[in-house]
């Protein structure tokens, strides 16, 4: 049986015409006809202000859109305002392309990557199909690639205190403490890359194979950056611009922390001797705390935790060790006036499924499952710890969070093989 | 006399630019002169062009290239006498070869004996035939165009106290058409050329022939009034000879100098050539598809005048200032190359000397509507010296031979009025007319088949232009079609090879024909039609239904 190829014949005819280019950027649409016209007069506007002599295209990776987004970005890249087109020294294309392959799997990244291979791109900026994208956005993803020598640009937005909350008390500090790197959206959908890291990637397929889902491709993308040794930067590009789908968390947790797992997993040797974290560099001004209120029921949230761990009493006996299931519990039988979650005990907690995950010790996804609740509990104090605090606090707060995660790596390590305390 | 279509000639000419200085030197003084000139046109003849241009061969100081004209009516001494001249128009006219002449309306030399008389005194009778101010503060919007040299557009005169207006060097001061007498004597000095028998007019600088306050004192209506003037008394006594603009202008600007047919016949087209380069550099056709769409059309007697370069700096005036900038960068990194608003290189330099991509923009020079103009010495690729100062770099003597000073002059070569070109690349022992004649495959031979296949059909200088619009934008393709005869133009402007796939099935059951090898290329069916093409090739495609 033929092997599946990752661009479509129609695609790659579309890509005969663009020829090397120096510049791409990729806007992945799913349903966003109301933004894309917008996005990629942005786009363009960008192009032509700031890489005004690059050669440069925009690709519009479509997952299966049944509102005419694709459509709708091939228009929109047509009216461009008269003098703007005047200015332009090139000509510009706009290609469209599904990202969803034969298999019914989306595949934006490895799509763009693929593209990138064979345009020769020397830099690659996506950017989310949100209102809110101005042409200096493109001009913060490409601009340290292309003219820095960086080889992946992570985003920061301006958070405010709720938000991005699985990011901040798991991803991100776990992130930091395996890999070392303090990459603050390893999970951004706005991101940049180099085309030599886009074509390392493309070439391995032992990434590309993995058995986690789709859409964690960004997180593979930073994960393998980190560990092949690429220059990594930050840059701030403002409002986060766009708003997530509403995703339930299991899904998110697969996506993310299961995309984690499987990386600590597939290659241990790549993160187990590093200690301690550093920063990487930032472009921009360090972004500051927002202060919006919470728009969550914490009550609800509590319960679901409450209820979480009562109910998976079972299961995490087979992932956790006697002592933490133990403390889980009598957090969980916490009155809510009462409540605290340490972060200690968090910490152990994500490192001992991580460690389960890794030996299997039930089917993995009942794992990354069985993780929900109990994060919940960690997003329950987390809430009501900060409902009144200031933007200096909750930093702090994540900070010493992160630390809490890098002190305890040890203890990762330690039950990793199952070298005393799992069970 | 020429009557009927031949009144057109122009229309299919293909004109080969020269400074007579540069071109041979028959006595021996080092400076070229018409009796050289004449004895190298079996050359021209044989390389298939029809028109000559000669740049000011008239009396000057020469502080501009003989553009500060100090005599209408002579020949500087030191290219011959006005019987030489005679001589060699009768023996061009005689190969069928055309011959335009420089006339520089504008200004002229400060030691012309008009400006002379008119800077004496107040109370001259010449004193209008120039523009004088008690001040310098008139006229204060219009642009300073050698912004190298000139700070400002007047001149203070000690002679006479004042300030004269000059809006090139200052020692060219302009003529005042306000004036009717000098618009008499400009006249007078048509006739007298048109009457020893030359074909033409480059009229030089016309935008700036008349100053009003208030405007950028270019291209106004009481400058075309003027024109319009001369050009009806030219066809009234002189029918079939012709007037060529020089008025660097955005085409739109340019398109009143054609008037109701009634002012010029033709008229460069200056915005097209940079971006020519620019196209090519940057590898997409935009550039070039824009400029011809913004080209208005013209009425159908008259034409437009395309060229690669000139004597002139690749004038960059009519572009926007990112595409300066990117020009400025792409072609004369080194700033010694830049001069006033442009870059002072010749054709093959500017092309790294790259075969390939001097044969694609001489084959789109040769295939876009308009009237081609060769500047001497590209069809060999002639080198430049940027060391020469002001843009005596792309006028050094022609060269023949890998002989003695190139085969240009016996004189010693420290007496030649511009140093040869030396260098192992461009110098005259590698680059000569000599050794190019011997190799069927040189460039002067290629030039010579272009020239010819180009002649070989009236499609290119009278017919229409359509541009076909491939998803490729590194190939620029365009069907000329002048009633039934149609020619298919395809150029791969890019470095690498390219497949393209061109719309045409409006032309469903022609053949293609490659007009150089004649060979035969598939019949067009419903599908799009798949070429592939090497780096910076192009193809010409007589479409027959047959």
């Amino acid at each position: 049986m033929a092997e599946e190829t990752v661009l479509s014949d129609e695609f790659v005819r579309q890509l005969m015409n663009v020829g090397e280019v120096d510049l791409i950027v990729a806007v992945p649409t799913a349903n966003d006809a109301k933004t894309i016209g917008g996005v990629v007069r942005a786009v363009r506007l960008g192009l032509l202000k700031c890489f005004p002599r690059e050669r440069a295209v925009l690709v519009n990776a479509d997952c299966g859109s049944r509102d005419g987004s694709a459509e709708l970005a091939r228009q929109a890249s047509i009216a461009l305002p008269a003098d703007a087109v005047a200015q332009a020294l090139r000509t510009f294309h706009t290609v469209t392309a599904s990202c969803v392959n034969g298999a019914g799997t989306k595949s934006p990244v490895r799509l763009l990557l693929a593209t990138a291979d064979l345009l020769r791109a020397k830099a690659c900026a996506v950017v989310s199909p949100s209102e809110d994208v101005t042409p200096s956005r493109v001009e913060r993803l490409l601009a340290p690639i292309y003219r820095q020598d960086f080889d992946l640009v992570a985003p920061l937005y301006k958070p405010h205190k709720f938000d991005g909350l699985l990011v901040r008390l798991l991803l991100y500090p776990l992130f930091r403490a395996t890999f070392g790197r303090r990459i603050r959206e390893p999970y951004g959908r706005e991101f940049g890359f180099s085309g030599r890291l886009g074509a390392e990637l493309f070439a391995r397929e032992d990434i590309w194979q993995a058995e986690v889902v789709e859409v964690a491709e960004t997180l593979r993308l930073t994960m393998s950056a980190v560990q092949f040794g690429y220059r990594v930067c930050e840059v701030f590009l403002g409002p986060r611009g766009y708003v997530e789908k509403p995703t339930e968390l299991v899904s998110a947790m697969r996506q993310t922390v299961g995309t984690m797992f499987h990386f600590l997993d597939a290659d241990p040797a790549q993160w187990q001797a590093i200690q301690g974290s550093e920063p990487i560099p930032r472009e921009g001004p360090e972004p500051e705390v927002g202060d919006e209120p919470l728009r969550m029921n914490p009550h609800r949230i509590h319960g679901m935790f409450h209820s979480g761990v009562s109910d998976l009493q079972p299961v995490l006996a087979s992932i956790l060790t006697p002592e933490t299931a133990a403390q889980l519990s009598a957090c969980a039988a916490l009155p809510r006036n009462l409540f605290r979650f340490p972060d200690a005990l968090w910490v152990r907690t994500v490192y001992e499924f991580a460690a389960a995950y890794h030996r299997s010790v039930i089917s993995r996804d009942h794992i990354i499952q069985a993780l929900v609740p109990i994060y919940r509990g960690k997003l329950y104090e987390f809430l009501i710890l900060n409902r009144q605090a200031n933007a200096g606090e909750v930093v702090a707060r994540n900070e010493a969070l992160c630390l809490e995660f890098e002190r305890h790596k040890p203890y990762l390590l330690q039950i990793w093989e199952n070298r005393g305390g799992a069970p | 006399m020429a009557t009927g279509p031949e009144r057109l000639w122009y229309k299919h000419a293909i004109i080969y630019q020269v400074h007579v200085r540069t071109f041979y030197d028959s006595n021996g003084d080092g400076i070229g002169d018409f009796a050289g000139l004449a004895a190298k046109l079996d050359y021209l003849q044989h390389l298939g062009i029809n028109a000559i241009w000669l740049m000011p061969f008239f009396p000057s100081p020469l502080r501009d290239d003989g553009y500060d004209i100090a005599d209408y009516y002579s020949v500087h001494q030191s290219y011959g006498s006005l019987d030489d001249f005679k001589l060699f128009l009768n023996a061009a006219h005689d190969r069928g070869i055309r011959v335009i002449i420089e006339m520089v309306l504008n200004h002229t030399s400060d030691q012309h004996p008009w400006f002379k008389e008119s800077r004496s005194s107040r109370e001259h009778p010449r004193r209008d035939w120039y523009v004088w101010s008690e001040t310098d503060t008139p006229y204060r919007s219009t642009r300073i165009i050698f912004v190298d040299t000139e700070m400002s557009n007047w001149a203070w005169d000690p002679v006479s106290k004042a300030y004269y207006w000059h809006r090139f060097f200052s020692h060219q001061p302009d003529l005042n058409y306000d004036n009717p007498a000098v618009r008499e004597e400009i006249w007078r000095v048509m006739k007298f050329w048109l009457d020893i028998g030359v074909d033409g007019f480059r009229l030089d600088a016309v935008p700036y022939l008349v100053e009003r306050e208030g405007t950028s004192c270019e291209n106004l209506p009481e400058t075309h009034v003027v024109l319009k003037e001369l050009r009806a008394r030219l066809d009234a006594e002189y029918p079939g000879r012709m007037l060529l603009a020089e008025a660097n202008q955005w085409p739109a600007d340019l398109r009143p100098y054609f008037g109701d047919e009634d002012e010029f016949h033709m008229a460069f087209h200056f915005p097209l050539m940079p971006r020519m380069f620019m196209g090519l550099k940057l590898e997409d056709r935009k550039p070039i598809v824009e400029i011809l769409q913004q080209t208005p059309e013209i009425p159908s007697s008259c034409q437009w005048c395309l060229f690669l370069r000139n004597h002139d700096e690749l004038t960059l005036e009519m572009v926007t200032d990112v595409e300066r900038d990117y020009m400025y960068d792409a072609y004369a990194h080194d700033k010694t190359m830049r001069l006033n608003v442009g870059i002072r290189r010749r054709l093959a330099p500017l092309l790294d000397d790259d075969r390939k991509r001097i044969e694609l923009m001489n084959g789109m020079l040769m295939s876009m509507p308009g009237t081609p103009i060769v500047y001497y010495g590209d069809e060999i690729g002639m080198g430049d010296n940027v060391f020469l100062g002001d843009r005596n770099g792309v006028r050094t003597p022609m060269q023949w031979s890998g002989g003695w000073n190139g085969g240009f002059s016996t004189a010693d070569p420290e007496s030649l009025y511009s140093p040869l070109i030396l260098n192992p690349v461009y110098g005259y022992q590698a680059i000569n007319v000599q050794s190019q004649q011997r190799s069927d495959h040189s460039l002067l031979s290629w030039m010579r088949h272009l020239i010819a296949v180009r002649k070989s059909t009236r499609v290119f200088g009278w017919g229409s232009i359509e541009f076909l619009q491939p998803a490729n934008h590194r190939v620029l393709a365009y069907l000329r079609q002048l009633e039934n005869e149609k020619i298919l133009v395809v150029n791969n402007l890019s470095n690498a090879a390219q497949a393209v796939e061109l719309d045409l099935r409006a032309y469903k059951g022609h053949l293609l024909i490659e007009m150089f090898g004649r060979n035969i290329f598939p019949r067009i069916g419903e599908l799009p039609y798949l070429l592939t093409m090497g780096p910076h090739q192009f193809y010409w495609f007589r479409l027959r239904k047959l």
